[in-house]
Formats: C-alpha cells, sequence, structure tokens
C-alpha cells in the first residue's frame, strides 16, 4: 500500500531553509511525487513530435505559398507545445492512477478506505495560476497573430486606391453551385475558371455567392472567408511562392458541395501579364 | 408497495374531491397504442383534408417548387404530434382542471402508475423512475438509428474509389446522423439519469411536476418519427445546421427536421423547468447546497443552459419554416432577409449545447469517482466553480463558429477571448478528477474505468479545441475534417463514454440487475479503440485539408479514411457488445442488494427496487457529501514534526 510506504529519511527541520521550499523538498520525498514527475517528463518528451508531426500533416497538400499560411503554421506548432506540459501531467496522474497506485478488481466494495485529501490550497492555486496564464498566453499570442494577419491582408492595400491601381490584384470571387468565378475588375472584363495571381503582390479578394452560403479557400495561401449570398466579404493574401495552389470549398453548398474544387496558380508578374492578354482582357490602368 | 407511507397525509380539515368511478377514469384505456391510433388517424385526416384545399400545381412564387407536398406533409406531422399526445392522454389533466373536475389521490397514484406493472411504461406516467426508464430507451432508439447513420457514412468514405450512394442521399445522411446524435447526446445523461436518479438523490419522494415530466417524455417520443420520417422524404440535406438559403432548397424532409426540433425544443424547456425546480425547491432537510451532491449541480446546469439556449433554435427554426411553406423572408437574402441572421440564431443554441451535453457527464463522472477511489471528492469548491464558470461563459461564445464567416471581423477579438477563457473552468473540473484519482487505492470497476475513458478523451478534445478557438489557426482548420474530429472527441469522447460510466453505475439502482463487468468492459474498450482510429485518423484528414461533408476527395486523404472507417466499425461491434450486456444483465442478470457500490449517497440508501414514493420517511441530512475516506497517514506524520505550520499551509 502506499500509505504505508513511509519515506525512508525523517523530513529536515526548516531551520534556515525558506518554508516553501522545505514543504516542496519533503513533498518530493514521496515516491509517487517523484514518480509522477518523472512520467510527466517522459510523456511530455513523447509528445514532443507532435509539434512537428503536426506541421507535416499540414504540409502534405503543400507547404504555405503564403506569410500568412506560414504565420498560422507557426500557431499551430506554439499551440502544441504550450498544451504539453498540462496533457502530459493529465496523463501521467490517470496511467499512474491505473497502474503505480494500488488497484482491487474485487466483486464486493474493498473495505479498505483512502486518505482523505478533501482540497489542497497549494496544489488548487497553483494548477488555477498556471492553466490561466497559459490560456491568457493563448489569447495575446492569438490576438497578435490575428492584428498581423489582418495587416498582411489589408494593410498593404491602401483603403482609398481604386480599381485600376496597379500596387496590388484585386479579384472578384463569386461562388455558384457547385463552381468558383474568378472576375478581374482592373482589366477590361477578364473572367476565368482558375485563379492567376502574380507572385509577391498584394491581392484583394471581394467575395460573395450566387446562390447558397459557399467557402472560398485556398489552402496553402491559408485564405478562408464565407462566400455569401447578398453581401461581399472580404480577404488579401500576399503569394510568396510559385506554383499550383489548391481551392477548395469548405462550407456544405448542397450536391456537389465535394467536387467544388480549382486552382490558384501562382506564376510571375510577367506571366500574369501575358496571360491577361491571352485571355482578351487588357489591362485598364 | 403497500408498506410505504401515502405521500400525502391530509389532515382531517381539509375536504377530499369525491371519487367518481375507478380511479384514473379514462386514463385507464390510454396508452402507447391508442397513441399510436391517435396519431396516425389525425395525421391522415390532416393529410387528407389539406390535399383538398391546396389547388393542385400551386407552385412557390420564390424556389418554384411545387408546394402542395410541403403543405400536406407539414399537416400530417402537426397531426401526429397532436394526436399522439391526446391518444396518449396529454390532455386529460387539463380538461379535467377546466371542467373543474380534481383529481383525488387515488388518481393521482393510478396516474404514477401503482400497481400496474410492466404496463406504466406504456402509458403516461408520472412517476419520476418510469419516465427515467423511457428516456433510457428512447435514448438507446436514437443513438441506434444516429449510429446506424455513422455506419453509412464511413461506408461511403472508406469506399474511397466509388460512389456507394448517391451524393444527395449522403447530404441527407450526414444531416440526420448530426441532428440524430445531437438529440441522443442531449438526453442521454440528463433524461434516464436526471429523472430517475436526481429526485432521490436530493431526498424527494417525486418531480415538482410529475405531469409535465410525463409530457416532456412522450413530447420526445413524438418528435422522433417525424425525424425518421424525413429521411424518406428526401431527407435533411443541409447539414444538421441547416443553414440558409440551402435549407431552402432541400427537399419536403426538411420540414420533418424543422418540426422535429420544434416539438424537441418545447420537450427539453418542459424537462428542464421541471428538473430545476425540483433541485431548488425539493431538497430534503438539512441539504444545503454545500451538501447538494455535485451530480444536482450539473443537471442544474444543463437545465440552465437549455432553457437559456433551446428557444433560440425553436424561433430559428420556426422562422425557417415559416420561409420555407409561407414565402417570408427572414433569411432570404434576395428578399431582403439576412442569412447571417440564421447563423446566430443557431449558434446561440449551438454552443452553450455542448455544454448541455458535456457538464452532465463530467457531473456523472464525479459522482462515481468518490464511490470507486474510496475518498471524498477532491476540492467540492472547485467543481462548482467550475460548473459555475463555465454557464456563464457558455452564452458568450457562440460566434466563434463563425469566425470565417465575414459577418463581423471585428468581434473575432472578444469571442476568442472568451473561447480561450472557458479552458478555465474547464481545467477546474479536470483538476477535480486528477486530485480525486491522486493517492487512491483504485477499486476497479466498469464506472471507474469510463472516467479514464472520457479524461484522455476530454483532453484531447479540448487541447485541439484551443487551435479552433485561435482566429488565425481556424483559418485553416475551419470547416475541415478536424473540426468533425475535435467535436467527436468531445461529444461523443467526453459524452457518450461518460454517458457508458453513468448508466453502468446507476444500472442496479434502475433495474435492480448489475451491468455485466465483464463484457460491459470489453464493449467500452472495444469502443475505446475503435474511437481513437476513427478521430485520431480523422485529425490527420483535417489537418491535412480535407473538407468537412464530402463524399469525395483527393487521394492523399484515402488512407486516413481507411482507418477511420476500420475504426468507425469497431465502433459499431463495441457499442453492440455494451448494448448486449446491458440487455442480457438486464433481463437474466442476478438481482443485486439496494446498495452495491458501497456508497454513501442519499439515493442509494432506498431499498432496490425502488418504491413508488422512493422514501417511507423522508431523510434528513446531516452531513457533506462524500465522506469516505480515513485520515491522511503523510498528513499525520508530517504534523508530528512540524506542528502546525504545514496544515496552516494547506499541504494536506
Amino acid at each position: 500500500m502506499t500509505m504505508t510506504q513511509a519515506p525512508q529519511e525523517q523530513p529536515e527541520s526548516p531551520t534556515n531553509r525558506p518554508p516553501s521550499m522545505h514543504r516542496f523538498k519533503n513533498w518530493m520525498r514521496r515516491p509517487y511525487a517523484r514518480h509522477v514527475m518523472i512520467w510527466t517528463v517522459v510523456i511530455g518528451f513523447l509528445l514532443l513530435p507532435l509539434c512537428w508531426l503536426l506541421l507535416a500533416a499540414m504540409n502534405q497538400t503543400g507547404a504555405p505559398a503564403s506569410e500568412i499560411m506560414q504565420d498560422i503554421e507557426t500557431t499551430v506548432f506554439v499551440f502544441t507545445l504550450v498544451s504539453i506540459p498540462i496533457t502530459a501531467f493529465v496523463f501521467a496522474v490517470l496511467l499512474y492512477s491505473l497502474i503505480g497506485w494500488k488497484r482491487i478488481s474485487s466483486d464486493e466494495p474493498p473495505m479498505q478506505e483512502n486518505p482523505a485529501i478533501f482540497t489542497n490550497r497549494i496544489g488548487v492555486v497553483l494548477w488555477t495560476v498556471v492553466t490561466s496564464a497559459l490560456a491568457m498566453f493563448l489569447v495575446v499570442w492569438g490576438m497578435i497573430e490575428l492584428a498581423q494577419i489582418t495587416a498582411n491582408s489589408y494593410g498593404t492595400i491602401s483603403a482609398n486606391e481604386q480599381p485600376g491601381g496597379n500596387q496590388s490584384v484585386i479579384v472578384n470571387v463569386t461562388g455558384q453551385q457547385w463552381v468558383w468565378t474568378f472576375a478581374y475588375p482592373q482589366t477590361d472584363g477578364l473572367v476565368s475558371d482558375i485563379l492567376y495571381l502574380p507572385v509577391d503582390k498584394p491581392v484583394y479578394f471581394n467575395v460573395t455567392s450566387k446562390d447558397v452560403i459557399h467557402n472560398f479557400w485556398a489552402v496553402e495561401l491559408g485564405v478562408k472567408i464565407d462566400a455569401n449570398p447578398g453581401a461581399v466579404t472580404t480577404a488579401g493574401v500576399t503569394p510568396n511562392k510559385l506554383g499550383t495552389f489548391n481551392i477548395r470549398c469548405a462550407e456544405l453548398c448542397g450536391m456537389h458541395h465535394a467536387y467544388m474544387e480549382t486552382e490558384v496558380r501562382v506564376v510571375t508578374q510577367e506571366q500574369f501579364d501575358s496571360w491577361v492578354r491571352e485571355m482578351g482582357g487588357r489591362r485598364t490602368s | 408497495m403497500s408498506s410505504v407511507a401515502p405521500a400525502h397525509v391530509h389532515s382531517a380539515e381539509v375536504p377530499q374531491p369525491a371519487q367518481h368511478g375507478k380511479p384514473g377514469g379514462i386514463m385507464r384505456r390510454l396508452n402507447f397504442g391508442t397513441g399510436l391510433i391517435g396519431g396516425i388517424g389525425l395525421a391522415i385526416i390532416a393529410g387528407v383534408v389539406t390535399s383538398q384545399f391546396v389547388p393542385s400545381g400551386y407552385a412557390s412564387p420564390v424556389t418554384f417548387a411545387p408546394m402542395e407536398g410541403e403543405y400536406v406533409y407539414l399537416a400530417v406531422l402537426l397531426g401526429w404530434v397532436i394526436g399522439f399526445m391526446a391518444g396518449m392522454g396529454a390532455f386529460v389533466g387539463p380538461i379535467r382542471w377546466m371542467l373543474g373536475r380534481e383529481s383525488t389521490h387515488l388518481d393521482a397514484e393510478y396516474m404514477a402508475g401503482k400497481d400496474l406493472g410492466r404496463s406504466r411504461y406504456w402509458k403516461y406516467t408520472t412517476d419520476h423512475k418510469v419516465v427515467g426508464i423511457q428516456y433510457l430507451i428512447v435514448t438507446f432508439i436514437v443513438f441506434g438509428f444516429g449510429g446506424l447513420l455513422a455506419m453509412l457514412i464511413r461506408t461511403e468514405l472508406g469506399a474511397t474509389w466509388t460512389e456507394v450512394f448517391s451524393p444527395a442521399f449522403y447530404n441527407s445522411i450526414i444531416g440526420t446522423h448530426g441532428i440524430a446524435m445531437i438529440i441522443a447526446m442531449i438526453i442521454a445523461v440528463s433524461g434516464p439519469l436526471g429523472n430517475f436518479i436526481v429526485p432521490m438523490m436530493i431526498g424527494a419522494r417525486d418531480m415538482a411536476y410529475p405531469r409535465l415530466n410525463a409530457l416532456s417524455i412522450w413530447l420526445l417520443v413524438a418528435a422522433v418519427p417525424c425525424l425518421i420520417s424525413s429521411l424518406f422524404l428526401g431527407g435533411i440535406q443541409d447539414g444538421w445546421s441547416a443553414y440558409q438559403p440551402l435549407a431552402s432548397q432541400a427537399p419536403i424532409g426538411m420540414l420533418g427536421y424543422q418540426m422535429t426540433i420544434i416539438v424537441f425544443a418545447i420537450s427539453t424547456g418542459i424537462a428542464s423547468v421541471n428538473l430545476m425546480t425540483t433541485i431548488l425547491t425539493m431538497r430534503a432537510k438539512g441539504m444545503s447546497w454545500s451538501r447538494t451532491p455535485i451530480f444536482v449541480y450539473g443537471i442544474f446546469a444543463a437545465s440552465l443552459m437549455g432553457l437559456y439556449a433551446f428557444p433560440f433554435y425553436q424561433y430559428s427554426q420556426i422562422l425557417s419554416l415559416s420561409d420555407r411553406v409561407f414565402n417570408t423572408s427572414f433569411f432570404n437574402p434576395l428578399e431582403g432577409g439576412s442569412v447571417w441572421l440564421y447563423e446566430n440564431l443557431f449558434w446561440l443554441l449551438g454552443h452553450p449545447e455542448v455544454y448541455v451535453i458535456i457538464i452532465p457527464t463530467a457531473a456523472v463522472l464525479m459522482e462515481i469517482l468518490p464511490v470507486f477511489m474510496r475518498k471524498p471528492l477532491f476540492s467540492f469548491n472547485f467543481a462548482v466553480a467550475g460548473i459555475v464558470g463555465v454557464v456563464a461563459l457558455s452564452g458568450l461564445v457562440w460566434a466563434h463558429h463563425m469566425y470565417m464567416t465575414g459577418w463581423a471581423p471585428a468581434v473575432n477579438y472578444p469571442f476568442m477571448l472568451s473561447t480561450e477563457m472557458i479552458s478555465i473552468p474547464v481545467g477546474f473540473l479536470v483538476l477535480v478528477v486528477i486530485g480525486t484519482l491522486w493517492r487512491g487505492t483504485s477499486w476497479s470497476r466498469l464506472p471507474l474505468m469510463a472516467v479514464y475513458a472520457v479524461v484522455f478523451n476530454k483532453m484531447i478534445g479540448g487541447v485541439t479545441g484551443i487551435y479552433l478557438s485561435d482566429v488565425p489557426a481556424d483559418q485553416y482548420f475551419h470547416g475541415s475534417m478536424f473540426v468533425v474530429a475535435h467535436f467527436h472527441y468531445m461529444l461523443m469522447g467526453a459524452g457518450f463514454f461518460g454517458a457508458m460510466g453513468g448508466i453502468a453505475f446507476y444500472f442496479p439502482k434502475m433495474t435492480g440487475k448489475i451491468l455485466d463487468e465483464r463484457y460491459g468492459s470489453i464493449g467500452l474498450w472495444t469502443v475505446f479503440v475503435g474511437f481513437q482510429l476513427t478521430f485520431g485518423s480523422m485529425f490527420v484528414a483535417g489537418l491535412q485539408g480535407q473538407p468537412r461533408r464530402v463524399l469525395q476527395f483527393d487521394e492523399q486523404f484515402d488512407i486516413s479514411n481507411w482507418i477511420s472507417t476500420i475504426g468507425a466499425y469497431t465502433i459499431g461491434v463495441g457499442t453492440l457488445i455494451f448494448l448486449g450486456a446491458i440487455i442480457f444483465s438486464w433481463r437474466d442478470g442476478p438481482m443485486v442488494s439496494g446498495n452495491p457500490w458501497a456508497s454513501k449517497s442519499l439515493e442509494w440508501q432506498t431499498p432496490t427496487p425502488v418504491p413508488l414514493e422512493n422514501f417511507a420517511v423522508l431523510p434528513v441530512v446531516t452531513e457533506r457529501p462524500y465522506n469516505y475516506g480515513v485520515p491522511d497517514p503523510y498528513d499525520e506524520e508530517l504534523r508530528a514534526h512540524d506542528g502546525d505550520e504545514l496544515e496552516s499551509a494547506g499541504a494536506r
């Protein structure tokens, strides 16, 4: 029985040590306390690879193609890292309760009772402080990241810039069952069902829908915004990588929702301009 | 039962109403059979009459869809609900009151199912224990229906090379699976255990409003055929969230969903009021709030949140139904309506609702723990604070489902704050659980094993929840399989496993038999393993970027979907084993004593089977619940060395 396993040595008297340190040392002398702490560390290290495995899974479709998507991946990494200590501690206690502390599997209720721990002020305060601090950290992190993403999306586009300016590309995205159409208002009525974007240039999306709610999701660019009928929503991004990436619909929109996919081709400015010319759209600027 | 003293000891001065005829009157003739006859009869009449009044060929001016079927189906549904409730005898009480006929004590005893044997389960019975068993059976039926649909979904997604079902049918099974499981999980703990156990736990003889109790269960029963019928009439092709305007495009089966929700919300509201009143006013003498068991707090919290949240849902569906049938335009953007209004109304229910599911299961686990750990609940006050904190925040987080709608980007900041704050009170509950496990010799029985399963799942569900609560990360995860895996970890991993634990724990009190430990455990752990496979690999699919609610997807998602499907079938097998254990234990198991777990709570002090009015003499509570355990030897030892310093620092 654990409760009969007395500490090997007698606790020291709190002569010239601070009392809290003394209590902690006393507590750590108990075998189960040491074990749970060790198990927590071990489980924590076993969980640590998740930080990278989650990102590896996210990158399976394609590596980030914009700063926004990189920010998102950093957030996922940090959140995984921050939640590991608490998770590891809870798992360690669960596991230790199953294997470390004794178990009785009789059919009859056990006669023997356990130590009546009604509460533990230090434990409760410590838990509250640590979990609150972690939660506050997540909130602050999230808000800073969100502000940064918002700035990355819209900051480079001056609010007064008219369609026709060439500091940025404006794309009017329209969802309808079950296709995406991309119109380029800065050109002479160019419309495409594949999204072409020049690299390293801010893009500004005006997103709407003709029928039901869709969700415009440019996976590797980290753009996701609902396409609502009767309203225009906005999003922005600066693609920083050449290549072909996925666009999916992320809101159930009826029968062929699963097939409402297309692609975004991020090309150089010259290729983009020649594509615009080929498609018969003349830049109005 | 005859040995139990009557509940109402009338003083001689109060004149009693005279007994006319046999006790119960017309209620003697009414049961589930007459309910079916009434429901089907009135449904047919209403359908035929309506079809005579709607001009054939009449089409909606908005969607151009023919409307005759809509009106007929609506009339049939209304006819079914009203006819069924009339046939069950739901209107007998109110009509008697209107006619000025008072019920006698014998009438009330008949209504409570006295001396009726098994037939009382098929009647409009007011006894809370009968209602609890009825809720249990309805939970099984709805859960089984939803589970069957889950198997179909996983079959489709596992067969990556072909379309097993048509896209339209696939969409309707995901919607129906969603709402069926939501209903099953909402009632899974609050229904059977809230009704059966809570009155006994607080030392009452019945609920505050016994007839409303019967009304709430039979309204729920009336709602079930509305839901099932919708699947055969085109189904719910727009997910359980039924976003407009997609819901207006759906076939007439959509009306079945809307009617289900409207009726279910009434049922839930009635049950909530009943439970809350019972808990507030009928606790035994001496049961102060600090002596009230934590499960009672959990049920009270769930009822409070349900009472607040369900009206939003009900209104959203009434308006949605009105858009559909009467061509109003609350949510139709082409006519000036707003899709965001619908989303707000829906999620004002949607988020408190997950706590309506999770809080009672967490509370029943905290009820199980002290009994099997043979020690008191760790920090009772902290547990109460956790529940209060969740309730307080639950109404302030709904728009985190709408981060990506573009509805109001500025409110993403406060909703991110409130959502991440909720992890603090939820963390309190986790601490209470691990604090109770701390240094305990556990009595390893099935209910306790469910606690381990739930805490494990809840940690994973909770941690993945913080990614989704964060707007930047949600920008990737929203609408992906990651969300599906997350909420299954919460609602199924905590809700379903908690319900299994709770039902296993209270099974001896509810049925007089003990749940077979061996097959129950095999079932539980089979479900657990299947669950980790299914939803663990669904996280991977979500991380890879698979959108939810799709029936075909890119090849890169194949492997994780195959694993999910294998896991889902494992869950199916495990659930059947668990169900088999319940059925065989209930039928053939040995009778057990009234208190097989040696619990100290009030509900276990009654004899089994529980007599009609629970307690012959109403109990008086003199101490806190969970007075288990012996003085801590470490504590004694340290006190001997360090005097009182340690105790004052709380290092016990």
